[in-house]
């Protein structure tokens, strides 16, 4: 209530300070001159540039280089005098002005905290963070140092409010997707990065310790400059340079275990013998049981049953370590920086065969060769190299197989055994039984995950060039002209030996008969490809130095082109299988495959930008790009991106001067458009194809193709409170994808071909953001809380009419409905008994369903269960992303805190249906002791049986809550001496979920059985000399 | 696109379908003679819909069959646009009676491509020619009435017949492509469909009269990879051959490893004491379907990439038709004399455990003027003959007999709409509402 009147107060004393203004002056009034210096509180240091004006008149002046100022004209009377300069604190001060007389004032401003002050990396150029009027958030790499990850993308998880960072397995090297601010279309919604100036898709051949700081723009006024490749938001990298002083060495080692977070609880050969036998009962078979009969003799055909926990044999403990040397120094002329570094995981799974590492080259230069001229370099080398093994779904789905394999089976086969050879030891047929003879006594078909891993031989590399050159002109101190030329270049290539293993079963192709089941038969895939990417920017900025009317402007020209290009080989039999002879010439003949392929693409780009800033008071920004792209047919190349953006900084009000506790507070709102361009090349054009000596069409053209478009408009608020001590921001935006770029297929009446890409549909994306940053320190504790929050709420408003709904195996994209939600059945329970089945199936004649099976929701009422009764059964796209990170330092320890989680989401969990209601010989988790048998007994776990209980059925029952609280990092340090601090780091230590899969966080919404995120501990050092 | 071959259309698509045709889903799952599996569990439940009509539109069983059948159309009609283009011909310098026979067999395909869909759907989009653009799609995504594309389907065969060299085998080293006796026998088909009995009978005799082909001594020569190159009965079929690039094999072996595709009691029941043909079709304790396998031990079964033929026609087949057509137009003694040359040609079949049937095994049929009983007799002689052939429900739909055959009792749901499957659901939505669907879907 008090400050309420306060603020009612000040209102009513601005409106009278207008009124006083309005009042005509005299032609004769008496004035006076004022004079004055203004000196920065601490450094005692005069201050440049102040603005210093008498409240109620339009006198001021700037002060000086030696920081006095002189008004003259001022009327007689006593004048408020204020001091405003950026960064520092405005002060009132009163003096008495009498007629021809000079009175004198002397300011002393205080610094603010510089948090809502910093010099912010934006499109093509830097913007003081007061001006800015989009949605921009920034990240200082020191920040987030230590979370101890290898790549950019889990750097930024949970670090901005609004992106979403989910990696797509657990396991090493694997990618890594981005989302800003949800899921936008269809098709591409990886962000762009822009690493010193540079446009980049994939940004994992990056070490995040070579990063100075990352700009994430999230609306349209932030990256519509970045015009047809920003509607999916933009990431602006700059790396680390060396600055002018003394030369800095610094060393970082650290290395680390990790393990498996979670794993489910599998039956043991005891339950499963028992399980099994009782499925057998259950299912109506005639004759022996036989796990009867192999329960009574422990054994079958003689061999002994195993007792194997197959996720204990899979996961073990995965190690890795990080090296980075950096030097940097510079004289007054020229800055260098050289970086170096290793990184190597060994991932969880058993044997080296899940790996990643990755070696970094780094230098930066810059040099001013007159005081008007600058250049400069930064230039990368990068090689990166993935031991890539099936880490999630069905085939050859290593975790998926440890899941499901029979506990009786043993990892190994006895050496007594005529089939062990030392070369593939491992069991894989189950009790080397005949053959197949079609009944269910037999332990299951699957493959022996432990097997699968050791002969998993899947090599990905990547080399990279990236870097930039640049030259830099201020003809005039308001003007600069800058000229980029940058380049990225990539050599791909992967290789992937499939070894022969595994038991004789006597099928397969009549080559190949009295090999093993697996990889039948040996085979290689080999692929080499190339990419280059050059990109050519001009910019010309102006930048005035008025304190009232602060203009800046941007305009410039980028000329961006692709060339890719690829060929790849197989080949299959094999006569020798050491490293020696795995290469293609060493082949069978049989089942060769060669293939070749190229692209190229092209965009031109003009854009502009401008800011206007009246008084630090009112802000306009506006943006304005118009792209070239070669993706779209000639008619339709051109788009044109505008955007534009207001800002009103109520603390620089006058009437806000004396609520001293608020030190900051901004409204800002933006409206604009962006582009996507991310489709296949030539998408509008018409594809050939060969298949069997055959030309055939692939795909029809569309050569109306054109430009999808993202319109988002964005207010937002900045508030800093207590001298900024507290700081928080806060955002809506409505984001809105129209003409989406839609492959829609046609009526299969035209023959087999590939869907002809569109312009259809509409994606909308709503939310709200709130950023939070508290620093403060008591005595010698220094401590800081910040944290972030995001929602997105992700609807379909439009399709095409050719394409009511886009279908997947468990998802449904359909109008209404967020992006690929999960559709199928609705289970209702478990039927209790027959009576409930005959009421609830009456429409079906002979209804197979059995009481205990699972019983699902008939939406049409007809009585009968069929695809009539899918609805819409879960939400894969998270509506809440948040973090918050908690650092404190006390004389030489250090201790940070981070927890990271997401909220409104769900997974369909697959590997459930295997492991708690499949119908097949498979192992289960130990969900299922409590499985139907009777009525009353259960009304979640379907009855134990060989026939289907339902669990065939795409259900609600496999959709889980995939909402996670994690404890992502801790780490503590001790800095004996200030150049040296040694520290441990934990990660994933802790974590709050539902869900029951291995880990809830991966970025599949189907789950089929995915390598988990780890639990890590870390030690290192860092020492700088 | 009539072959088995695993995955011809390029992704092994399960949900739509198309990891091989499925003419054994909707031929004979339908029917009263197939299981889906020996162990009906709850893998790929949708075949479980069509098996007791307990389908919708969404079913892929119709979408695969669909798309296979006009991905042939589709190439059948490219074929034909450049082989009557002059200006191509005449500058590739095709031999004439090359091009000849190639129309030929591309109209053959045509022709039998969409007498498929007009048997499984009724009226069907008519193509007859490539499209030139996308929005060409849109243009034809209409169904053509039945009768219309009958009348092209008689017209591509006649063309046919016209144009196929007057030999057994249109190429001495290309056995397998279609010939003069496939373009006739299908004429005869499309008469047989269209109840035009002596139709059926005139063309089935001239069809004799090319004396090309006769009923082989044993009843497996025509499924037997290894008689493939000697045997005298198959008229069309699908040629798989192993180890080919591209593929060409024949990848149902593979599901046959997984449990799928068995005979139902009812199926079983219906063959007579010591009938060889039972033990070559299906042989229950080892779980091995030979016909499908091509072989009477289990060799090909679990090979992805196996020899054995996809049968569309063979000559025993014919002749049933003919012996249809003989007992519609009261020529009982004739249509008697094939059903007892059936019969005698599998009693005398020595059977697949290499034992000849014992004396009394499937005798004659005796003299009968009764229609309904020698109409009862076919109807039985051509299951147990063509069984598991994908003949038994276009068999049924075509006598009108599925409703009275496909009851409740044998667990399965068909009701008078079911005479025409559903148009795929997919096709549809695809075409924005312009192909419609049938009624009672």
């Amino acid at each position: 209530m008090v400050s309420a009147r306060r603020l009612f107060l000040l209102l009513g004393g601005a409106a009278l300070c207008a009124a006083t203004f309005r009042a005509p002056l005299g032609a004769q009034q008496p004035t006076g001159t004022i004079t004055g210096q203004v000196i920065d509180s601490a450094t005692r240091q005069p201050l440049a540039g102040v603005n210093v004006v008498v409240e109620g008149t339009r006198l001021g002046a700037v002060t000086r280089d030696d920081g006095t100022f002189t008004i003259v004209g001022v009327p007689a009377g006593t004048r408020t005098v204020r001091a405003r300069r950026i960064g520092y604190g405005s002060v009132p001060m009163v003096v008495n002005v009498s007629d021809g007389a000079t009175v004198s004032v002397a300011f002393a401003l205080e610094k603010r905290a510089a948090v809502l002050d910093q010099i912010v990396v934006v499109g093509y150029t830097t913007q003081r963070k007061s001006s800015i009027t989009g949605a921009v958030s920034t990240v200082d790499a020191a920040d987030v140092e230590s979370r101890r990850v290898p790549d950019v993308a889990q750097a930024l998880q949970g670090q901005v409010a609004g992106l979403a960072v989910t990696q797509s397995t657990g396991a090493p090297g694997e990618p890594i997707s981005i989302r800003i601010r949800g899921e936008g279309t269809i098709g591409n919604n990886s962000p762009l990065f822009i690493v010193d100036g540079v446009p980049t898709r994939d940004i994992s051949f990056l070490d995040p310790a070579d990063v100075q700081s990352y700009t994430v723009l999230k609306d349209a006024s932030a990256a519509s400059i970045y015009g047809s490749r920003a509607s999916a938001g933009v990431i602006v990298i700059v790396t680390k340079s060396g600055t002018s002083g003394k030369s800095n060495v610094s060393v970082n080692y650290y290395t680390g275990v990790q393990r498996a977070t979670h794993l489910p609880t599998m039956l043991n050969a005891t339950q499963y013998m028992n399980k099994m036998e009782e499925a057998w009962n259950n299912s109506g078979f005639t004759g022996t049981n036989p796990y009867t009969v192999a329960k009574a003799q422990g054994a079958v055909n003689g061999l002994p049953l195993g007792n194997t926990n197959w996720l204990d044999q899979l996961f073990t403990t995965g190690k890795s370590q990080n090296v980075q040397l950096n030097a940097s120094g510079g004289s007054d002329k020229v800055r260098y920086l050289l970086s170096g570094a290793y990184y190597k995981q060994d991932g969880i799974v058993i044997y080296s065969n899940d790996g990643y590492q990755r070696y970094n080259f780094r230098t930066n230069i810059n040099a001013a060769l007159t005081s008007r001229f600058n250049v400069g370099t930064n230039l990368l080398l990068s090689y990166g190299n993935q031991d890539s093994l099936s880490s999630k779904g069905d085939q050859p789905g290593i975790i998926r197989h440890a899941l499901i394999r029979p506990p009786v089976i043993a990892v190994y086969k006895d050496p007594a055994d005529p089939t062990y050879s030392a070369k593939d030891p491992f069991t894989d047929l189950p009790f080397f039984a005949t053959p197949w003879n079609n009944s269910n006594n037999r332990y299951e078909f699957g493959a022996n995950p432990v097997a699968l891993a050791y002969f998993t031989n899947n090599q990905r590399n990547q080399f990279k060039t990236f870097g930039n050159i640049f030259a830099e002109y201020t003809p005039l101190d308001a003007l600069r002209f800058k000229s980029n030329l940058g380049i990225d270049l990539n050599l791909r290539h992967s290789k992937a030996f499939y070894r022969n293993f595994g038991d004789v079963n006597g099928v397969g192709s009549g080559l190949d008969v009295g090999t093993g089941r697996q990889n039948r038969p040996t085979s290689l895939n080999e692929d080499r490809g190339q990419e280059t990417t050059v990109t050519w920017n001009n910019t010309l900025n102006y930048a005035n130095t008025n304190p009232i009317h602060d203009l800046s402007a941007l305009a410039g020209s980028e000329y961006i082109t692709n060339y890719a290009s690829g060929v790849g080989g197989s080949r299959a039999r094999f006569d020798y299988i050491r490293e020696n002879f795995q290469y293609l010439n060493y082949g069978g003949l049989i089942d060769q495959n060669t293939a070749g392929s190229a692209s190229e693409w092209r965009l031109f780009s003009l854009f502009s930008s401008a800011t206007y800033m009246y008084d630090t008071r009112y802000m306009i920004t506006g943006n304005f790009r118009a792209d070239a792209s070669s993706r779209f047919a000639s008619n339709h190349q051109w788009g044109y991106f505008p955007s534009v953006s207001v800002g009103w900084k109520i603390s620089n009000e006058g009437f806000m001067q004396n609520v001293s506790w608020i030190s900051d507070l901004k409204l800002r709102a933006s409206t604009g458009k962006l582009g996507n361009q991310e489709i296949a090349d030539y998408a509008f054009l018409t594809l050939l194809r060969s298949a069997g000596g055959q030309f055939l069409i692939s795909r029809y053209g569309n050569p109306d193709l054109k430009w999808e478009t993202t319109s988002q408009q964005d207010v937002g608020m900045d508030v800093g409170v207590l001298s900024n001590m507290l700081s928080l921001s806060l955002d809506y935006f409505v984001k809105k994808t129209s003409d989406i770029l839609l492959p829609i297929s046609l009526p299969s009446i035209v023959g087999n071909v590939s869907p002809t890409i569109v312009n259809a549909g509409e994606v909308s994306n709503k939310g709200f953001e709130l950023g939070m940053n508290f620093k403060n320190n008591r005595g010698p504790v220094n401590y800081s809380i910040s944290g972030n929050l995001g929602t997105v709420t992700n609807r379909v408003e439009k399709l095409h009419p050719n394409l009511p709904n886009i279908i997947g195996d468990v998802y449904r994209t359909a109008v209404g409905h967020p992006l690929g939600a999960f559709y199928g059945y609705l289970a209702e329970g478990i039927y209790q008994n027959q009576a409930e089945i005959n009421s609830h199936l009456f429409g079906t004649v002979n209804p197979p369903d059995k009481p205990g099976d699972i019983k699902f929701k008939d939406l049409n009422g007809d009585g009968i269960i069929n695809d009539n009764d899918r609805t819409f059964i879960g939400n894969p796209i998270a509506k809440v992303n948040y973090g918050f990170n908690m650092a404190a330092d006390f004389h030489r320890f250090d201790v940070s805190v981070f927890f990271q989680g997401v909220g409104g989401v769900d997974k369909y969990n697959d590997a459930k249906q295997i492991t708690d209601y499949d119908s097949r010989p498979f192992n289960h988790s130990i969900a299922v002791l409590g499985a139907w048998n009777g009525a009353g007994t259960s009304n979640t776990i379907p009855r134990t049986t060989f026939n289907d209980n339902g669990s065939s059925k795409k259900s609600s029952i496999f959709v889980e809550d995939a909402s996670y609280f994690r404890l992502k990092n801790l780490e503590v340090g001790f800095s004996p001496v200030p150049t040296r601090r040694l520290y441990v780091s934990g990660q994933n230590l802790f974590t709050k979920t539902n869900y029951t899969g291995l880990d809830p966080e991966s970025a599949d919404p189907l789950d089929r059985g995915t390598y988990p995120q780890q639990k890590a501990f870390l030690f290192g050092i860092n020492a700088k000399f | 696109m009539l072959a088995s071959t695993l995955n011809l259309l390029n992704e092994w698509r399960w949900d739509l379908g198309t990891v091989f045709r499925d003419d054994f889903v909707v031929g004979d799952i339908a029917s009263d003679d197939m299981k889906k599996k020996w162990n009906p569990d709850g893998d790929q439940p949708w075949m479980d819909q069509v098996q007791s009509f307990n389908f919708t539109s969404s079913n892929q069983a119709f979408n695969g069959q669909w798309t296979y059948d006009y991905e042939g159309i589709s190439r059948a009609n490219l074929a034909i646009s450049y082989l009557s283009d002059a200006a191509i011909t005449a500058k590739i310098a095709i031999d004439p009676a090359l091009k000849n026979r190639l129309l030929g067999e591309v109209y053959f395909l045509r022709a039998f491509y969409y007498f498929d869909l007009v048997n499984n759907f009724g009226d069907v989009p008519l193509l007859l020619k490539p499209l030139q653009s996308f929005s060409d799609a849109y243009a034809v995504s209409k169904r053509e009435t039945k009768a219309n594309v009958y009348t092209q389907i008689s017209s591509d065969l006649a063309q046919a017949k016209s144009l196929l060299p007057n030999s057994k085998y249109s190429d001495a080293t290309d056995k397998w492509r279609a010939s003069k006796g496939a373009a006739l026998a299908m004429q005869a088909k499309v008469a047989l469909y269209n109840q035009k009995w002596t139709d059926v009978i005139s063309i089935v005799s001239e069809l004799e009269g090319l004396n090309f082909y006769s009923l082989n001594s044993n009843y497996f020569d025509s499924f037997a990879v290894a008689t493939e190159a000697s045997e005298n009965e198959v008229i069309f079929a699908y040629d798989h051959q192993s180890s080919q690039t591209p593929r060409k094999g024949n990848g149902l072996c593979a599901p046959l490893d997984w449990g799928f595709i068995a005979p139902t009691d009812n199926f079983l029941a219906e063959f007579e004491a010591n009938d060889p043909r039972l033990l070559y079709t299906v042989d229950v304790p080892a779980k091995a379907v030979y016909k499908l396998l091509g072989s009477t031990n289990t060799v090909y079964r679990g090979n992805d990439d196996a020899p054995s033929n996809k049968i569309y026609i063979r000559l025993a087949d014919v002749l049933l038709w003919k012996a249809e057509a003989y007992n519609e137009t009261a020529n009982y003694p004739a249509a008697l004399l094939i059903i007892n040359q059936i019969r005698n040609r599998a009693r005398t079949s020595v059977s697949a455990t290499g034992t000849t049937p014992p004396v009394g095994t499937l005798p004659d049929r005796t003299v009968s003027v009764d229609k309904a009983q020698i109409k009862g007799w076919l109807i039985h002689e051509r299951r147990v003959e063509l069984g598991f052939e994908s003949q038994r429900f276009n068999d049924l739909k075509r006598w009108k007999i599925a409703e009275a055959v496909l009851t409740p009792a044998i667990g399965k749901n068909f009701k008078a709409f079911n005479y025409l499957y559903p148009i795929p659901q997919g096709e549809i939505d695809k075409s924005g509402g312009s192909i419609t669907q049938n009624p009672g879907y």
